[in-house]
């Protein structure tokens, strides 16, 4: 029977669409202007293939990457979570007193502030699941209980004294340019490749955050599978917080802004810019990535052309702006030519 | 009859609570219903009325506007530069402050109707634009020159303890009231909450209503901002950045579905009252000021949680006619 | 009955990228008749509604409204040429009031015009009563029934002086009581002059109150505006389908009804469903018969644990279970549910066909830590895909773009690869074309020849008089009576109104 046919061909023409397909991709454009911009930067400016640039780079890049991602397993589920900045203070306040109050060693306080940032998310997920209010509104009032509990528990007093092997590690240098937490974003982002791509629980995420109801009446437990959602995206906020903890070497309450704030930006700018779709259901491990790497890349170049970091901040918004908007009329092109 | 009325309106109860709440804290403390204090706990609400109202037209048409604080901010620092290198008159100051605020209102509100991409990425986006061009002005130092008749306005009374500063906030509440309740634009803006398809088949224009809601958002935004200058007598580059927790808690304390297409502008001053009488409470009684993050935090669940018992409590007892 | 022509389309063609929507269409509209529009899903009806209504704009033909040429450019301008639609689903704000809703697009000259509520409310009267609506104009339209919120809609459209009122399938939601009383009203509008388009898949309907015809087959006209008193039910069968409608000459089945599969001892559900009693045998094609709203689909989702069960007994194989959600449904008691929903509640369209037909059986064929690859998967559903011999470019097409007979063969295919005992199939042939359903059919009779209990919910007479070998009727949330069913389409239609009736 021809049909027998046609679905045995199926995987190698998927393999096939899929390699023209990159050149019309979210993955392939980024890439490209990356390659665009740090040759500008290069060409322009006199340090930024300057060893040290390049490992300071790539700390930021590690970080926001992180970052990203905490954000990008939420909006699988069609959701946000504003609260990853708070989540991500909170969590390594709550190592740092772990270990200058209760004296505990470092793994184990490492452990216990990433099971806190997951713990965290889980709460917000439990929420957003009971009471079927938008995840916009119960974060953002999450957001501030988290960040007031910890301001008010910790008196905004920071951890300084942490153990040396936290700064140490935030210092240390691989042939001279490689920071050991581009390996820590690299770990984390191949496992959620892996997530999505070759597990039923990813698959699941997938398909309850395209259309819940759908996914219910196919026998997905769609509110277990966004909790999940949630808990893992306290957990990565947990871990961004603490690579940023190794690179100052403190705990401070202030580093990620007021309620977490400053973190909203990046988390939001490399899943956007990377093709994860708003509404749920379609995540780019891959863009994320390279969206948080044009990011800290932008930075880092603008910063050396001695433009003012508080200009930086704009031109980061506008690049929000411009890619939604390039996405939006890309998509019509390609449909006005029936690409897709 | 009126008592009737005032008992069927949804704030009701939300009016019970502020009042025991006042009579409480007052009975506790003395110090509370002081005129000074009644002035500050005026003053703050009449600001944060501006914000809240700010927002809550944009809840209104079911979106969201994060960067109304950073419009405030840029309005507030622009007011004050303006007053502070130009020298430039109170009233051509007030004007282009206006002006700002109602474009950065219209930048949103245009690419939001046009695009159709979600009003939180656009606002997102265009919140650290406008905060960066006020940073990028102000490089993080306020403006002190801010007129003399500007910083007496923003601290004086009138008829005994009320502040000046409750004029514009009334202004505007009043104002917003009769928009939505009494104008053909304001009941097209929540019709195109409620529905915009419903809206647009009876030939409502769903994208002008958009824009024009954006940029009173803006407006509102911008006098928010200045009345901020007055109060703080300079232009703080800081201004606008604690706004975004507020601006949502007021109106959905207030009863103001998120989805959009029901807002309440009483409940919404009722809301505004309710968090200013707990961060004075909290300075009042000694306690850590940093509580006021959790209790407003707390507030939102709180009435997200009351509108959801109420709805449910809408739909499993009444009956359809 | 006046002969006046309000509105004659000629020539009207519309293409879509890929598809001839519409080709040469022809309608005449006379004012003061009901004119029905029939056709199958994808015949074009809806296109040539969205053309009259100014939606899309015709690529060739011409539309003439009393005599004169028109074209809309959009909705507002259709609506104040006076054509109206009420569709079928309800576009009215529930927190504004009847008054206001009707005249929501009238409420002052500019924006800034203040709406005067009490004129507003006391203009609002005469057009409430016009439609038989005696209700004060200040009520909130939330407090209505959906059949008052139509009305209010068609209140809406008359108050416009509209010449012209196109009805998009208006009794899909209703009760046989409120549709007498819904075509009563429209006889009233009739003699008052107003030319009614009547758009529905209730033949029976159509033959009641319609005066002209118009059939869409393909895009084109297979009936043009002809008066339809010289047609029968089967002719509209034929015109529409291109064939007569014909129950498949198929052998009674045998079915061992010694001991229940499944069964419900006064059970009642959260969905409000009250002692419902119902027994499912092995290998049985049970069909449910019913009107929407009649709360069949509730039940199904009661039964995979969508909906709670709050009382009563829930029997599989004479052993009392307990469903807690629709995982536990579909792997541990074998039931799966295909929702009558194709596009919100059973597929994903922005998924690939492999995720789509996969989705019930990655918990099965993970490894314990979960794993799973797409080489796993394919393995599972190809034989499905291929049974069903579902025509994808590949299985990492869009089930989106897919053509909706396909799209309801991978609805189909992810149950089959889930081998469930139990298979609720709940309106199986909405939209998709003859030829599919044929197939559908004779897919679920080889599945209950091979031992699956079949749960067929329908609101199609020949399909479920086709398929099943005991029909229930179920209305109001209640199950009326069972027949036994002897695949004699007059009786049995007979019957399962009778009981509807009863």
């Amino acid at each position: 029977m021809a049909s027998a046919q046609e679905s045995s061909l199926s995987t190698n023409s998927r393999d096939r669409s899929s390699i023209r397909n990159f050149f019309f991709s979210n993955e392939f454009g980024l890439l490209f202007l990356i390659l665009v911009f740090a040759t500008i930067f290069a060409l322009l400016t006199t340090g930024f293939t300057s060893r040290f640039n390049l490992y300071a780079l790539g700390r930021n890049i590690s970080i926001d990457v992180v970052i990203g991602f905490s954000m990008m397993v939420v909006i699988v589920t069609g959701g946000l979570n504003l609260s990853v900045g708070s989540i991500g203070v909170s969590a390594v306040m709550f190592g740092g007193w772990l270990i200058e109050g209760m004296g505990s060693n470092l793994p184990i306080a490492l452990i216990l502030l990433l099971l806190g940032g997951g713990l965290l998310g889980a709460v917000n997920g439990v929420m957003v699941v009971r009471t079927g209010v938008h995840s916009f509104i119960i974060t953002l009032a999450t957001m501030s209980v988290y960040f007031g509990l910890m301001i008010w528990l910790t008196q905004a007093e920071a951890f300084r004294n942490l153990p040396p092997e936290v700064a140490t590690f935030g210092r240390t240098k691989i042939y001279g340019y490689l920071s050991p937490l581009l390996l820590i974003s690299l770990g984390v982002a191949i496992m959620l490749a892996v997530l999505y791509r070759y597990t039923s629980l990813g698959r699941n995420m997938l398909a309850a955050g395209a259309n819940p109801t759908a996914a219910e009446l196919s026998g997905v437990n769609v509110k277990r599978t966004f909790i999940l959602c949630h808990a893992l995206s306290g957990l990565l906020a947990a871990l961004a917080a603490t690579m940023l903890t190794c690179r100052t070497g403190a705990a401070i309450p202030s580093m990620t802004g007021h309620i977490g704030q400053d973190w909203l930006l990046p988390a939001f700018l490399a899943p956007v810019l990377g093709g994860t779709l708003l509404s749920g259901g379609k995540v780019s491990v891959l863009g994320t990535f390279f969206g948080a790497v044009l990011v800290s890349l932008l930075t880092n170049g603008l910063l050396l052309l001695q433009v003012s970091e508080f200009w930086v901040q704009a031109v980061l918004g506008a690049l929000l702006l411009s890619a939604v908007l390039l996405e939006k009329l890309r998509n019509v092109v390609l449909l006005q030519n029936r690409f897709i | 009859m009126p008592l009737q009325k005032l008992l069927k309106a949804e704030w009701s109860g939300l009016l019970l609570v502020v009042t025991l709440a006042i009579i409480l804290i007052g009975y506790l403390k003395p110090s509370f219903l002081t005129p000074f204090n009644i002035q500050i706990l005026l003053a703050a609400i009449s600001v944060n009325m501006v914000i809240a109202l700010a927002q809550m037209l944009i809840v209104g048409i079911g979106q969201m506007n994060l960067s109304v604080g950073a419009i405030g901010g840029l309005v507030a620092i622009s007011f004050a530069g303006l007053m502070d290198v130009f020298q430039l008159p109170i009233p051509l100051a007030v004007l282009v402050g206006l002006l700002i605020g109602l474009a950065a209102g219209l930048f949103n509100g245009v690419i939001i109707a046009f695009t159709g991409i979600s009003a939180f990425i656009i606002t997102l986006a265009s919140l650290s634009v406008f905060k960066g061009i006020n940073l990028g002005i102000t490089e993080a130092q306020p403006f002190y020159g801010v007129a003399e008749s500007v910083k007496s306005f923003g601290n004086s009374s009138f008829i005994g303890t009320l502040p000046l500063l409750i004029l514009p906030a009334l202004l505007a509440l009043i104002g917003v009231w009769f928009l939505l309740n009494r104008m053909r634009f304001g009941r097209h803006v929540l019709a195109v909450g409620a529905s915009p398809t419903a809206a647009g088949l009876v030939g409502i224009s769903v994208r002008n209503i958009v824009i024009g809601t954006h940029a009173l958002s803006g407006l509102l935004a911008a006098v928010a901002g200045m009345m901020v200058v007055a109060r703080l007598q300079i232009g703080q580059p800081t201004i606008g950045d604690d706004w975004l927790i507020l601006s949502f808690a007021a109106p959905v304390i207030g009863g103001a579905v998120l989805a959009g297409g029901h807002v309440n502008v009483i409940g919404t001053l009722l809301g505004v009252t309710t968090i200013a009488i707990i961060t004075q409470a909290l300075v009042l009684f000694e306690i850590d000021p940093f509580i006021v993050q959790i209790f407003l935090g707390l507030l939102i669940l709180w009435a997200v949680g009351i509108n959801r018992l109420r709805d449910l409590r809408l739909t499993l007892f009444s009956k359809p006619a | 009955m006046s002969q006046q022509i309000t509105l004659k389309t000629s020539g009207i063609s519309k293409s879509f990228p890929g598809v001839q929507a519409l080709q040469n269409v022809e309608i005449e509209l006379h004012a003061g008749s009901i004119h029905a529009l029939l056709g199958e899903n994808g015949a074009g009806k809806s296109t040539l509604i969205k053309i009259l209504t100014g939606v899309y704009q015709p690529d060739e033909g011409s539309v003439k409204l009393l005599g004169q040429a028109v074209s809309f450019s959009d909705t507002k301008e259709a609506r104040r040429q006076g054509i109206a639609v009420v569709h079928q689903e309800r576009h009215l704000i529930p927190r504004f009031s009847v008054g206001e809703n009707l005249f929501l697009d009238r409420l002052g000259e500019k924006a800034w015009s203040w709406v005067d509520y009490p004129k507003l409310h006391e203009e609002a009267k005469p057009w409430l009563a016009a439609v038989g609506l005696d209700l004060d104009p200040q009520t909130p339209v939330k407090q209505l029934s959906v059949a008052k919120m139509q009305l209010v809609e068609i209140a809406q459209a008359i108050s416009q002086k509209s010449r012209v009122l196109l009805m998009d399938e208006p009794t899909a939601s209703l009760t046989p009581h409120e549709t007498e009383k819904l075509f009563s009203l429209l006889q009233k509008l009739k003699e008052d002059g107003v030319t009614i388009v009547f758009v529905s898949h209730k033949l029976e309907e159509v033959l009641q109150i319609c005066d002209y015809l118009t059939v869409l087959r393909d895009g084109q006209n297979t009936c043009t505006s002809q008066p339809i008193a010289q047609y029968d039910r089967q002719d509209l069968v034929q015109l529409m389908i291109g064939r007569k409608e014909q129950i498949p000459a198929w052998q009674t089945r045998e079915v061992n009804r010694q001991s229940p599969k499944l069964e419900l001892r006064q059970v009642s559900t959260e969905a409000g469903h009250q002692d419902l009693n119902l027994q499912l045998y092995l290998g049985e094609i049970l069909g449910f018969y019913g009107l929407i709203g009649a709360g069949r689909s509730e039940l199904a989702k009661s039964l995979i644990g969508y909906f709670r069960m709050t009382k009563g007994e829930y029997l599989l194989d004479g052993k009392a279970i307990h469903v807690s959600g629709v995982s536990v449904a579909r792997d541990r008691y074998a039931i799966g549910y295909l929702s009558e929903d194709r596009k919100s509640e059973g597929l994903i369209l922005q998924h690939d066909v492999l995720q789509n037909s996969g989705i019930t059986v990655w918990r099965k064929i993970c490894s314990k830590l979960g794993w799973l690859s797409d080489q796993q998967v394919t393995n599972r559903v190809s034989p499905s895909i291929d049974k069903l011999e579902v025509k994808t470019p590949s299985l990492a097409q869009m089930v989106g773009n897919l053509s909706g007979g396909n799209q309801q063969k991978i609805s189909v295919a992810k149950w089959l690869a889930a081998q469930v005992e139990i298979l609720i199939v709940d309106e199986p042939s909405v939209g998709i074309d003859i030829k599919t359903k044929a197939y559908l059919h004779e897919l679920i009779r080889e599945l209950a020849d091979q031992g699956t209990s079949i749960l067929l919910i329908t609101s199609d007479m020949p399909e479920i008089i086709t398929l099943a070998d005991r029909i229930i009727v179920m209305d109001d949330f209640a199950i009326k009576g069972d027949l036994p069913n002897n695949r004699n389409y007059e009786e049995m239609s007979t019957g399962i109104m009778n009981l509807i009736h009863s």
